[in-house]
């Protein structure tokens, strides 16, 4: 009893400890200037229109197919929303509000398609829901201008460690992950990716060598393993942080991974000592000119919206779901990497390359006809080249089409076909990681007869490597 | 202390670079098979893409004369000769027609030239009223090369040509329209030949990445758009002959049979105008130790183009005779699909999308 008693203090004393807020309030600054750059970059390369308009059919994620694409130019709001909540993120007025806005606005977006999924975008509506509940307006605000009664010097201790946990979450299951047989042993993907490199001058020959791909891969593993202790440790972290410039440089030159490596440069300041964001803080201040007026009166410890306990529950619960949910693939029997089964949302970044193609029939089930299907008339390449290799994005296309075609009535030529409930199979072919193309989907399958869930699929050919 | 602690830190990282690339050179120094990626752009634009280009201008130019030859004079042997030389710039066209990206794809050229099935409707209507924009997007199944199919071999060919002056002025027109477009093409083509040649890298937007890309999707039109559609394959195992390219010359199987010939070419870096082999896809497969493949892929290319060949029948006729020809022909050219599109693809690390993301 006693034992319990004294672990639960001890952890209530670790998260509710009062800390320097400085940490947050830059973190704020700087995670929504990101926020802000990388959504009109969204918006000034088109993609809202090729990604958000244009498509016929959307892979919708099971549980949330109910979210749907706002009609026509309309899709532009949510990403309007998202920069001006951005922009009063890092002003720090209506803090809340915007946080819970961007939140909101990026995640429908994110869930709308998942062809679209990255793990950084993932990564953003994490942060930016947690962003939601941190106090990180309490101090270089125009919040705090407003009101001064809300400034806070402190904060408790959670509401920075929250953040320095999920960034440890996404670098060390990161690291798991690469540990594995391609990675390590035969250095795939990268031994690929790093030689189709091989034309660029000076690095060329360097990128080409085989050596280099294990360097990289076991560098590469080494780092995403242990960069967060290395960063929290004092006497290495100068060191540990230069290696975090270096290595999403280098990721970002080599590889085409948009702002990613940029967020995580940026992001991995908030393991920085209190002091140094308080001087920071402070030269920020002294830029603007806002002096440290006279102590204005903070209500000591107002009341709490909480109770310590329910906090203590839901952090727990925050916690919890973060590291179980990348662990949910030892659920599955066969290839991970083959059925892609609990794959998403656990932080394999980078891990694999997988190309496929995938040829879908359509039959008549009276007449025992078939027709193959252009995906080019359903699906954008993007869409079309993301399935070829997902089961369950295979899944959900068949039984559109099995709607698409279900009443429709076919004139080809002198013949007449009513289609009523028609079977749809495939045919794919995915090389895995560089090695040959192996049979992936097999016709014999009427996919509009296997179950969309979370079960494990059988009707994926297995995975045999020699 | 600090200053120690991470000067020992560079020392051993330093350590263990030097050792690796140490022992990297030394495997170096083996005979290597020579390749790069830049040296084959080079050979593709220099020995295919530009000569395939300027041989389609020369075409038409000849074309467009063969046709003034012909205005001057009617006759059933000046058709001849102006079919001739239409059907050279289609063989031609399947070469060129690969290369969908930079200034061919910049106008557009790729629907404007062989959109098929033509609409006759529209062409006749066109004639007819004597005004039309043969630059509108209505018009795309009313012009190119398909159209002069259309209005040079139909019955009665020679008759409307003779009889029907808007019917040679639209001849006319659709040839210079393709004229104007070769001409920009070529010439467009001498200043992007240097950008094609560098810009190998592996980001989606890479000429090197259009150019697999473009490759992969010129192979797949020739299985699903020469074969598979008039096939039936798309329609119930209906056949539409309605879809066959060149109907009314029935060249459609020389088409095809040509569009894998300059397929292959490409693919092995073979020069357009014949004879010498270059550096192509096939020296980057055996070079990045996948010679199996590239076995796999130049064998079924050999067999598809024999069987293509083998079709003494135009496509019509086959459509009613030799159903399972063709069908096997269709299977062939379906089995090479997966090898050049996700198996050479893949080892190429090519992103196989237009979209440029942020991936991860």
């Amino acid at each position: 009893m006693t034992a319990t008693k004294s672990a639960k203090s001890i952890i209530s004393r670790a998260l509710f400890k009062r800390v320097s807020i400085a940490p947050l309030i830059i973190f704020r600054i700087i995670f929504g200037a990101l926020l802000l750059y990388g959504s009109v970059r969204f918006v000034s390369k088109g993609w809202v229109k090729s990604l958000y308009i244009d498509p016929e059919f959307y892979f919708g994620y099971l549980g949330f197919e109910w979210v749907h694409t706002l009609p026509g130019n309309w899709m532009y709001l949510p990403f309007i929303l998202m920069i001006l909540s951005a922009l009063l993120i890092i002003l720090g007025l209506g803090y809340r509000v915007a946080a819970f806005t961007f939140f909101i606005s990026f995640t429908y977006v994110e869930l709308l398609d998942k062809s679209n999924y990255l793990n950084h975008y993932y990564f953003v509506s994490l942060m930016s829901f947690l962003l939601i509940f941190l106090p990180a307006n309490r101090d270089f605000s125009l919040d705090v201008l407003l009101k001064p009664g809300i400034k806070q010097k402190t904060t408790a201790a959670w509401t920075i460690g929250i953040l320095k946990f999920q960034l440890a979450v996404v670098y060390i299951f990161a690291g798991l992950a690469k540990i594995n047989y391609d990675w390590l042993i035969r250095a795939e993907p990268l031994k690929t990716w790093l030689h189709a490199h091989h034309a660029r001058p000076f690095v060329g020959d360097i990128l080409r060598n085989e050596v280099t791909a294990y360097i990289f891969s076991w560098f590469g593993c080494f780092y995403d393993l242990f960069i967060v202790f290395f960063l929290m440790m004092r006497k290495t972290r100068m060191l540990a942080y230069l290696a975090v410039i270096i290595f999403h440089i280098t990721t970002w030159l080599l590889f085409p991974i948009g702002v990613f490596p940029w967020v995580m440069i940026f992001s991995t300041l908030i393991f920085f000592s209190e002091g140094f964001h308080q001087k920071i803080l402070f030269r920020l201040k002294k830029v603007f000119g806002s002096k440290e007026k006279k102590r204005p009166k903070v209500i000591k410890h107002k009341k709490q919206f909480l109770p310590k306990g329910l906090k203590t529950g839901l952090i727990t619960t925050y916690v919890l779901i973060q590291l179980l949910v990348p662990l949910r693939y030892v659920l599955y029997s066969g290839n991970l990497y083959w059925n892609e089964e609990g794959f998403r949302f656990s932080w394999r970044v980078m891990l694999m390359h997988k190309e496929g193609h995938a040829v879908f029939y359509m039959k008549d089930r009276k007449t025992g006809r078939t027709s193959e299907i252009n995906n080019a008339n359903y699906l954008t390449r993007t869409q079309e080249d993301q399935m070829a290799t997902q089961p369950d994005m295979i899944l959900q296309y068949a039984r559109f089409l099995a709607n698409e075609f279900d009443g429709k009535t076919l004139h080809y030529g002198d013949h007449k076909f009513k289609i009523e409930n028609p079977a749809i199979h495939a045919e794919i072919y995915v090389s895995l990681n560089g090695r040959p193309s192996k049979l992936f989907v097999d016709k014999r399958h009427d996919l509009t007869q296997k179950k969309y869930n979370l079960y494990h699929r059988d009707w994926i050919e297995p995975y045999h490597d020699k | 202390m600090k200053l120690y602690t991470s000067v020992s830190y560079t020392v051993l990282i330093a350590i263990f670079l030097g050792i690796l690339f140490n022992s990297c050179k030394k495997e170096e120094e083996e005979p290597q098979e020579e390749f790069d990626k830049n040296t084959m752009a080079a050979n593709m634009s220099a020995n295919i893409i530009v000569p395939s280009i300027n041989e389609f201008d020369n075409n038409l130019s000849q074309l467009e004369s063969n046709l003034m030859a012909f205005k001057a004079d009617v006759s059933q042997q000046n058709l001849d000769l102006l079919r001739n030389s239409w059907k050279q710039a289609y063989i031609t066209w399947q070469t060129v027609k690969i290369f969908d990206f930079g200034p061919i794809r910049n106008i557009g050229m790729k629907g404007a030239i062989a959109t098929y099935p033509i609409d006759t409707t529209d062409i006749q209507n066109n004639i007819s009223s004597g005004s039309y924009s043969l630059s509108t997007a209505a018009n795309l199944d009313a012009i190119g090369l398909p159209a002069l199919d259309y209005l040079l071999y139909r019955k009665g060919a020679l008759d409307s040509l003779q009889n029907n002056p808007n019917c040679v002025n639209y001849v006319e027109d659709v040839i210079n329209k393709m004229l104007s477009e070769s001409n920009t093409v070529k010439s467009e083509w001498s200043s992007y030949q240097s950008t094609f040649n560098e810009s190998t890298g592996t980001s989606s937007t890479s000429a090197f990445s259009y150019f697999i890309n473009e490759f992969n999707r010129d192979f797949e039109l020739a299985k699903t758009a020469k074969v598979g559609i008039p096939l039936g394959k798309q329609s119930l195992d209906v056949p539409l002959p309605e879809y066959i390219e060149a109907r009314y010359s029935g060249i459609s199987l020389e088409l095809l049979e040509a569009s894998l010939i300059a397929l292959r070419k490409v693919y092995n870096g073979d020069s357009f105008s014949g004879g010498s082999a270059g550096v192509g896809l096939d020296d980057y497969l055996v070079h990045l130790e996948r010679s199996t493949l590239d076995n796999t892929i130049d064998s079924n290319f050999e067999e598809m183009i024999n069987k293509a060949q083998s079709f003494s029948l135009t496509f019509e006729e086959a459509l009613d005779t030799n159903v399972s020809g063709l069908n096997e022909l269709y299977l062939m050219l379906q089995s090479q699909v997966v090898y050049i599109k996700t198996d050479m693809t893949s080892a190429f690390g090519v992103l196989i999308t237009y979209q440029d993301n942020d991936g991860d």
